[in-house]
């Protein structure tokens, strides 16, 4: 690749070669292996090599890395058994080496074409974050396309030690049309994008405290974010888990009842809205500083 | 699903050290994944394996590859296709991308 390209547009092994040291991936299962969806076949639906999952091991900056990185296109992204197991694999070998590893999320969640076996594995998956986190092995999520981060990939991105996201990534659990087809065109329009992407987007979830970093649209400036990250880890505590929960009872109740997004970035210290929604991420962490 | 296998003749590839594989493509809406692998043992044929959730356009299918193998060396190439209802111009394209990943050494 000799171009630069935008981060949102990139296919998921793009991400990773820009992303890690020159020539420093290695890929686990790669598509000649054809460790490829069981289900998919009897449903008339074709397969992929990968499974829509690329995994494997690099260095970022020197530093060894396990990575994987989701393919959107493929079945939206979701998560099927291969996929899962994959997905788990790469975690498990991130706590048993103590090397941190890296999501590249992109997924709206459990593939539901596989039934039970989507749903155990993303149980399975968040179980290593969590063996990983026990162990003080950082797990860090990049959310940085439009597909975002959804249903069960949403949950297991929340589990991790931190979060990157673009403006472009989304982070929620229902999808705008499921919450759309719930609670009626009134209460949440999903062919908003200005809406959705307030509500759910990188800038949103980052003024929230619920993305850690707010990245520009570009590897360099991802990679830069993973880097600073990477020696870092977040101490899942009973007593952090409470406040967590306590911080949320206070979101809910001083924005629970408010319809507007706007609202909620001038509530939490952006002045200029409609300055802050043309900013660069660089620039818009700079205003939301200035409570 | 529409399955075949296809042998095409073509000019022997001369296959770059250290590459063994080589893809381009997703499977998705309208496209499709295409995997060139080394296959040695027949070094003067393309030898293709397609599985295409829309049934019925095989002809058009060995019109494109034939095409392809007729206009690029890639004898000793074993060709696996994943389509999900790609029009002939992107079979075309995700050809002719995958052999360009082939040869830039690119992922």
């Amino acid at each position: 690749m000799s171009r630069a390209h935008l981060f949102h547009e990139q296919t998921a092994r793009q991400r990773l070669a820009s992303l890690v040291d020159p020539g420093s991936f290695t890929e686990y299962l790669p598509p000649p292996a054809r460790v490829m969806s069981p289900y998919l076949p009897q449903l008339d639906i074709p397969v992929s090599f990968d499974d829509g999952l690329v995994i494997g091991r690099a260095k970022i900056g020197g530093k060894p890395v396990y990575l994987a990185a989701q393919v959107g296109q493929f079945v939206g992204g979701s998560v099927g058994e291969v996929h899962g197991a994959k997905l788990t694999g790469i975690l498990q070998a991130a706590a048993r080496d103590g090397i941190p590893c890296v999501l590249i999320v992109e997924s709206g969640g459990v593939r539901l074409h596989e039934g039970s076996s989507g749903e155990i594995a993303i149980s399975e998956a968040m179980r290593a974050v969590f063996e990983c986190r026990a162990k003080r092995v950082p797990t860090i999520a990049v959310i940085g396309s439009d597909i975002g981060a959804y249903g069960g990939m949403g949950i297991l991105t929340a589990c991790c030690d931190f979060r990157i996201m673009t403006e472009h990534g989304r982070l929620g659990i229902s999808g705008p049309i499921v919450i759309e087809k719930w609670m009626g065109k009134q209460a949440y329009d999903s062919s908003d994008r200005a809406l959705v992407w307030k509500t759910s987007g990188g800038k949103t979830k980052y003024l929230l405290g619920d993305a850690d970093v707010l990245a520009d649209d570009e590897a360099v400036s991802v990679a830069a974010a993973i880097k600073k990250l990477l020696a870092k880890s977040c101490p899942l505590t009973l007593k952090g888990l409470k406040a967590r929960h306590q911080e949320l009872e206070k979101r809910l109740k001083t924005f629970g009842k408010t319809p507007d997004p706007d609202a909620i970035w001038k509530a939490l210290g952006i002045a200029d809205v409609a300055r802050a929604t043309l900013a660069s991420a660089t620039e818009f962490a700079a205003l939301a500083k200035k409570k | 699903m529409e399955k075949f296998d296809k042998v095409f003749s073509s000019k022997p590839l001369a296959w770059p050290r250290g590459k063994r594989w080589a893809l381009a493509g997703v499977v998705g809406s309208g496209n499709l994944e295409v995997l060139f692998e080394r296959n040695p043992q027949t070094p003067d044929k393309m030898d293709c394996h397609v599985e295409s959730s829309i049934p019925g356009y095989k002809d058009s299918w060995l019109a494109a590859l034939g095409d392809f193998a007729a206009n690029y060396p890639v004898g000793g190439t074993k060709v696996t296709i994943h389509d999900q209802g790609a029009a002939p111009i992107v079979v075309t394209f995700r050809l002719r991308q995958a052999y360009g990943h082939l040869l830039n050494k690119t992922p």
